[in-house]
């Protein structure tokens, strides 16, 4: 009797308790108490997040969880971005579709990560889900504005439409008409991926005009300069904007009607867009500079001094992405502009170029760590690095918790020393505490590791590529690093030892991804008969593994735990170590 | 610095280190410029020059990290500053797509590759030749042809690079003749 009244809270009120926890981490945490709790949570989880499409079945996750509303799939390893997984791997979103459409008629929101989606999948989503309100697709592929077409017809209460970074065949402009004249729900839009041929501009511009709560627009390359003052006219409520090409013939009307409409968007706090700049038409954007949070210039092929003068207007950027033509004085005047900056990425505009074509080191990035208090996180690409930089970055901001720095060309030393970078990067774990997502470059020795598994403790990612001496590296890290979830390696020295001496690792972990180390056929193997939890996939597009020595290094290795088994829908490409490898390979 | 490795999982007899990387072609597709062997040599015998890696980054496969749709977008801009080897191939597709089907003489399954992410026939040809699986000496014996606008078919290598690029609609890999 005692027992029973300890645990009578009622469902509903631990139910109304749990409806205030949000991230999925603190969810998993509630799930895991006890039995009653695991099954109250799993009836009132209404997002479901999905990090590896293949770590887990759609039959499992509808099971599990009967009534959730929103979720989010991501497929292909992080290195499909620089295609360095071939075409064909995986990551099929459809077999998810399918299962949902029949369970979950009720079902919101779908936002999707590097996988491929096609146009049945589109037409099957249209079809299926009568209040589906967002679809996100970021890097994905497999569709055409077809499938986009069907969306915009049947989906009447579709909020959100974002195509971050996907490739669509663009086989027509006019798939924004199928949107219907009723429809006005539209709140956020995102077709900067889209073509840059012919575009339907009045049908955008009757969508935009009708869509008044429309906060985000981000359009693509084909909106001409003189296009944009007549759509702007209609959303003066937009909070987010993405111009199309910011290219025209420099006339006075153009430009004053432009500046014109800008100013009258008195929301207006994130701009990106901007292919084809030419200077003249910037200062266009100058009145709504001062509310920017976010301007994205990392299509803007303009110098120094024009970028210079943009970022003196924006004292309150918290983002900025930009081309390495902003050089080292403007990161100095960025520090000393924008002190509420966040987070910072600076991209190569001739990354094959053997010589630098820009006067932008490492004397940026120290000069933004020093002056921007907030700084959290930094993408940067240079040509050269020192230790002693790395440090005086780590000492004046140990609040980072995303740090990657590309040295663009491999194993480059300290340029004052010549010695390895180990000591610089050391410093960075070190003193960054806090630091969540970690890519490493230049000349690195097997040093870096042990610092990186000593002070690492809070490290979720960590993409390393030509660094190292040895499986002690590897072994340092898969060691040493307590919170790591995700692990991506190419072009190192790492093999079997250590790899095998850590297998029970890789089940803590999200993945583990490996290419053009040397990890044996024979090791991969073993880690597949003796780990039935984790997939173990050789990808190698020389042939059949075993056409060659057991002891040859496989090409390309993707490790992931998963509960649903080894997957069917591999390439002829890709093979599964599983606990029967052994005897089906031999 | 020796350190015991605590093994859960150890290879029957392995010596790891006692293989010979370089003859397994593992650093085939990256190691485009045969004389530069600097690269394999530095894990073996560990000493290497940095200024052997100069040129190493038109062979390299996804280096530097910059994602495809970025280097795609930022190819195809009319005002640019990038050096004329960078104005590579933009427009001339409806589609964002850059990839063009290739095929192999007496191979029945054709293939498809990213011919953005290319700026060089050598870089190209190396992708090609890996695709189908033709090593070392072999590579001498196939030539690269390509398919252009107006269906007349030509020796890749013979025009400029741009020119190819712009007027290229598919490609193929033949035997060369004498």
């Amino acid at each position: 009797m005692h027992k029973k009244m300890a645990f009578s809270f009622p469902d509903e009120v631990l139910e109304h308790v749990f409806s205030f926890i949000q991230s999925d981490k603190d969810r998993n945490a509630v799930s895991m108490v006890c039995k009653s709790w695991y099954e109250i949570e799993r009836w009132c989880r209404r997002k479901v997040f999905v990090g590896n499409c293949y770590a887990v079945s759609p039959r499992m996750v509808i099971r599990r969880f009967p009534e959730f509303r929103s979720i989010e799939l991501k497929g292909k390893p992080h290195f499909a971005d620089f295609n360095l997984v071939p075409d064909g791997w995986g990551g099929y979103v459809f077999p998810w579709i399918a299962e949902m459409a029949g369970a979950y008629p009720w079902l919101e929101e779908i936002r999707l990560k590097r996988m491929v989606v096609t146009d049945e999948s589109l037409e099957l989503i249209a079809k299926s889900f009568k209040n589906f309100k967002v679809l996100v697709l970021s890097s994905c592929e497999g569709f055409s504005t077809d499938g986009l077409a069907a969306i915009a017809a049947s989906c009447k209460n579709l909020k959100e439409l974002d195509l971050r970074d996907c490739e669509v065949d663009d086989l027509s402009a006019h798939w924004l008409s199928h949107f219907p004249e009723t429809y006005t729900s539209l709140v956020s839009l995102n077709i900067s991926c889209l073509g840059s041929d012919e575009a339907s501009f009045s049908a955008l511009e009757r969508l935009v005009r009708r869509c008044t709560n429309l906060k985000t627009l981000r359009l693509n390359r084909a909106v001409p300069l003189d296009k944009i003052a007549n759509i702007l006219r209609h959303a003066p409520q937009l909070v987010e904007f993405g111009t199309g090409t910011y290219t025209a013939d420099v006339r006075p009307d153009v430009y004053s009607d432009l500046a014109g409409v800008l100013s009258s968007c008195k929301e207006l706090k994130s701009l990106s867009g901007f292919w084809d700049v030419i200077p003249d038409y910037l200062p266009a954007i100058y009145p709504v500079c001062s509310k920017l949070t976010s301007l994205n210039l990392s299509y803007a092929t303009i110098q120094s001094p024009d970028l210079i003068k943009l970022v003196s207007h924006c004292p309150n950027l918290q983002r900025l992405l930009v081309l390495d033509y902003i050089e080292d004085s403007g990161l100095e005047v960025l520090a000393s502009s924008c002190k509420d900056l966040q987070e910072l990425r600076v991209f190569p505009s001739d990354p094959f170029g053997a010589e630098p074509n820009v006067s932008l080191t490492e004397q940026g990035l120290v000069a933004v760590s020093l002056g921007c208090p907030k700084l959290q996180s930094v993408l940067y690409f240079c040509r050269r690095m020192s230790n002693e930089a790395l440090v005086t970055i780590a000492r004046s901001r140990p609040n980072f918790t995303r740090f990657r720095l590309c040295i663009i060309e491999p194993k480059t030393a300290d340029y004052l020393t010549l010695e390895p970078l180990d000591v610089g990067f050391g410093a960075i774990v070190q003193y960054c505490k806090d630091l969540r997502r970690l890519s490493l470059s230049g000349l690195l020795t097997d040093r870096v590791f042990e610092y990186i598994g000593t002070y690492a403790k809070k490290l979720e990612m960590l993409s390393v590529a030509f660094a190292g001496d040895s499986d002690l590296g590897l072994h340092h890290v898969l060691s040493g690093c307590e919170s790591l979830r995700k692990l991506e390696i190419r072009d190192c020295p790492f093999g079997d030892k250590a790899l095998l001496a850590n297998a029970a690792k890789l089940e803590t972990m999200r993945s583990l991804w490996m290419s053009s180390c040397a990890v044996s056929f024979a090791a991969c193997k073993l880690l597949g008969q003796k780990m039935p939890r984790l997939n173990v996939e050789v990808i190698d597009e020389r042939g059949p593994p075993d056409s060659r020595p057991e002891n040859c290094p496989v090409d390309k290795l993707y490790i992931y735990r998963s509960i649903a088994g080894p997957r069917f829908d591999m390439p002829p490409f890709v093979w599964t170590m599983d606990e029967d490898s052994g005897l089906r390979l031999s | 610095m020796c350190m015991e490795l605590q093994l859960g999982l150890a290879l029957p007899g392995s010596d790891t280190w006692s293989r010979p990387l370089l003859k397994l072609g593992l650093y085939e597709d990256i190691n485009v410029n045969r004389k530069k062997r600097g690269f394999d040599h530095g894990y073996l015998e560990d000493e290497f020059s940095a200024a052997s890696f100069k040129n190493y980054e038109k062979g390299l496969v996804g280096w530097p990290p910059v994602e495809t749709w970025r280097r795609k977008k930022l190819r195809c801009q009319v005002h640019n500053h990038m050096t004329a080897a960078e104005n590579g191939y933009c427009g001339g597709r409806a589609s964002n797509s850059s990839y063009v089907k290739v095929k192999m003489e007496g191979v029945v399954i054709a293939r498809k590759i990213d011919i953005s992410i290319h700026q060089s026939f050598e870089t190209l040809t190396t992708t090609i030749m890996t695709m189908f699986d033709i090593f070392d000496e072999n590579r001498r014996s196939f030539k690269l042809t390509y398919q252009d606008k107006e269906g007349d078919w030509l020796i890749a290598e013979d025009v400029p690079w741009r020119t190819f690029v712009r007027s290229l609609k598919c490609l193929k890999l033949i035997r060369s003749r004498g």
